[in-house]
């Protein structure tokens, strides 16, 4: 049957095979290099360098991993990175919910100058502050701890800006009712705008892991002793071994490195997606 | 149980002054009504009651204590926002047990509060429930739960029936009224609506412009208006008002108090010749449009519905059923005005002449 909608059905076909293509292609660029990563720290020094390169091991083999644990003390620069990305956490919650309160529902004196610094706040790159910065550690003695990667991180301007928006969508007689309801203020806060901002607060928690954890121009500045030293540091160490680059064993490096973030990512990631599209709650 | 006391109170947002010099006394056990036009302050004092939205300047009494320090959670009073306000993340045990959690009422007894609530308001089987998955009825009833559940002092109720559908307002109306009826609590009720005023309230406090144009049982604000704004804001079609001459008063009279009849009566106290204008026919009334000599307009609210558009008629109104108003609006009644039968005088002369 030749009917006279042929030509719309025949259009409608073409977009979304465009569509599809253009969508597995980007799902190749970014898949890719995970899967190279994957493969590689699988395979031996040799296999790594056989030319042309094979999309999967000629031998299986752990013996990368063994080498990462026997290079390094992984244990002692795992432990810092967890101390500090933890940490970050913790202190960017305990200072950024209240602030984000504060900003979206109190009317007090200096409130738009106080917001607008902590928007500046947000667009300074670390690049410029940081040799103040390692002056002022230099100065406290803290270089040889781990509170120069935690401290300046304790406030973030972005998941407060973020929180304020999220909480600024809680109506007003919510609030109100929680008053005649006789809350105080903490529990308003913890009780009615934090699982109204859930996934703001989860997308924010996200972004200070993500940052925390694969920081490593800041504390290669801020640190000179390997025991306050993160892991994306010690991978960065597999490198430089006199026997040039050993592929296998940095992806094995990376994978240790890049699998906390990738378990979180998929566990949370209908979360982040609906924070990002700033649904209201009704 | 609770009387509230309005002394001399003031509120301002910013340089607007929305209510200046109020005072009113709202007695003990009533179901009082706030009603008015949007903006007029209804709403502004009943958060004054609550203490989420302070005066600027005056006090509120709540059985002679000043409560303006108070904080609301603790001034025994609940309040149904016209959005239901419930919290959305908590399920509707939660919402109702949460303000008596704050008031640390032992748990025994929460339990007891929240069966013998959600009982009454038929929200049992959905206790265990998210308020999104919840009709606009049930939310409703969630918000009316959760108020009763703290057995306030006062009920404040913000137009809690302007989110629902007219068959199921016109239901909650009479539940409203039997539950006032039961608790005999004092009850505080805002309303746009003069019809839901008139249905619910024992006292309606009418409101215009941050002032109180009349406060009284709703007989009297219906049969007895203190001034123009009261007899053209209750009853449907508004009170006719129409002017006598070059007299310094206004004249008004009710649609339904009107007599059409192709000849005038001798003994009655107003009588114009009217056109028909239009007709509504709406069932069991007909209302009319018309034209007096004059010009001037007036809305006859009828049984008959046979009368057609063109007709020329006499409307007379008797002496009973005529307002007289002065010059600034105010009622002139038969006691306490020497004016009066003269007034009466005029009137009737009026149509002769």
């Amino acid at each position: 049957m030749h009917s006279k909608y042929t030509g719309f059905k025949l259009r409608r076909l073409a977009v979304s095979g465009i569509s599809f293509t253009f969508k597995l292609f980007m799902l190749v660029l970014f898949l890719f290099p995970f899967y190279w990563m994957i493969v590689t720290s699988f395979k031996t020094y040799g296999g790594s360098i056989v030319f042309p390169p094979t999309l999967l091991p000629h031998t299986f083999t752990l013996e990368a991993f063994e080498q990462v644990f026997t290079r390094l003390n992984l244990w002692n620069y795992l432990k810092n990175s967890v101390i500090v990305t933890v940490a970050v956490i913790v202190i960017q919650t305990l200072i950024g919910v209240p602030a984000a309160y504060a900003f979206s529902r109190y009317s007090f004196k200096g409130r738009g100058i106080m917001l607008a610094l902590v928007m500046a706040a947000f667009m300074v790159p670390t690049q410029i502050t940081f040799i103040t910065v390692y002056i002022m550690m230099s100065k406290l003695r803290w270089l040889n701890t781990l509170l120069p990667q935690i401290v300046p991180f304790g406030a973030s301007a972005y998941g407060i800006f973020l929180l304020r928006q999220a909480f600024m969508q809680v109506p007003t007689d919510i609030i109100e009712a929680a008053r005649l309801d006789n809350a105080g203020e903490i529990k308003i806060m913890t009780r009615i705008m934090l699982p109204a901002a859930k996934s703001s607060l989860m997308t924010v928690t996200l972004f200070s892991f993500v940052g925390s954890w694969n920081s490593y121009f800041w504390p290669l500045v801020m640190s000179n002793a390997e025991k306050v030293r993160p892991l994306t540091l010690a991978i960065e160490r597999l490198k430089d071994q006199d026997a040039g680059i050993n592929w296998p064993v940095i992806m094995a490096g990376n994978m240790i490195m890049v699998l906390p973030v990738l378990l979180i990512f998929l566990l949370m990631s209908n979360k982040i997606i609906s924070s990002m599209g700033y649904r209201g709650i009704k | 149980m609770a009387k509230i006391e309005f002394l001399d109170v003031h509120k301002s947002f910013g340089s607007a002054k929305v209510i200046e010099n109020l005072n009113l006394t709202l007695e003990d056990g009533k179901f009082n009504v706030l009603v008015g036009p949007s903006g007029c302050g209804k709403t502004t004092l009943l958060r004054m009651i609550a203490g989420i939205g302070p005066a600027t300047k005056g006090q509120i009494l709540l059985d002679g204590e000043d409560v303006s320090n108070i904080p609301p959670g603790k001034r025994g009073v609940a309040m149904v926002f016209q959005s239901y306000a419930i919290y959305p993340m908590m399920t509707v045990r939660q919402n109702i047990e949460f303000g008596l959690k704050n008031n640390r009422v032992p748990k025994a007894e929460r339990e007891r509060r929240i069966s013998e609530v959600s009982q009454v308001v038929g929200l049992a089987p959905y206790l265990g429930r998210k308020p999104s998955q919840l009709s606009g009825g049930q939310r409703q009833r969630v918000a009316l739960a959760r108020a009763m559940v703290k057995e306030p002092k006062v009920f404040l109720m913000d137009e809690p029936l302007s989110n629902l559908d007219a068959k199921l307002r016109g239901a909650m109306r009479s539940e409203l009224v039997q539950l006032h009826k039961q608790l005999k609590t004092t009850f505080v009720y805002v309303t746009h609506d003069q019809v839901e005023a008139m249905a619910m309230g024992d006292c309606i406090i009418l409101m215009d412009q941050g002032k109180i144009m009349q406060q009284s049982d709703p007989e009297t604000m219906y049969r007895d208006p203190n001034n123009i704004f009261a007899a053209q804001f209750i009853g449907t079609p508004p009170t006719n008002i129409v002017e006598i001459g070059s007299e310094n008063f206004k004249l008004g009279f009710r649609p339904e108090t009107i007599i059409l009849s192709a000849n005038a009566g001798p003994d009655r106290a107003f009588t114009r010749r009217v056109k028909i204008m239009t007709r509504e026919m709406l069932g069991a009334e007909t209302f009319y449009k018309l034209c007096l000599e004059d010009g001037q307009e007036a809305m006859a609210r009828l049984t008959n519905s046979s009368l057609a558009e063109g007709d020329t008629l006499y409307l007379q109104v008797d002496e009973d059923n005529l307002y007289f108003f002065d010059a600034k609006g105010n009622r002139v009644r038969k006691t306490g005005s020497q004016h009066y039968d003269a007034m009466v005088e005029r009137v009737k002369r009026s149509h002769e002449s």
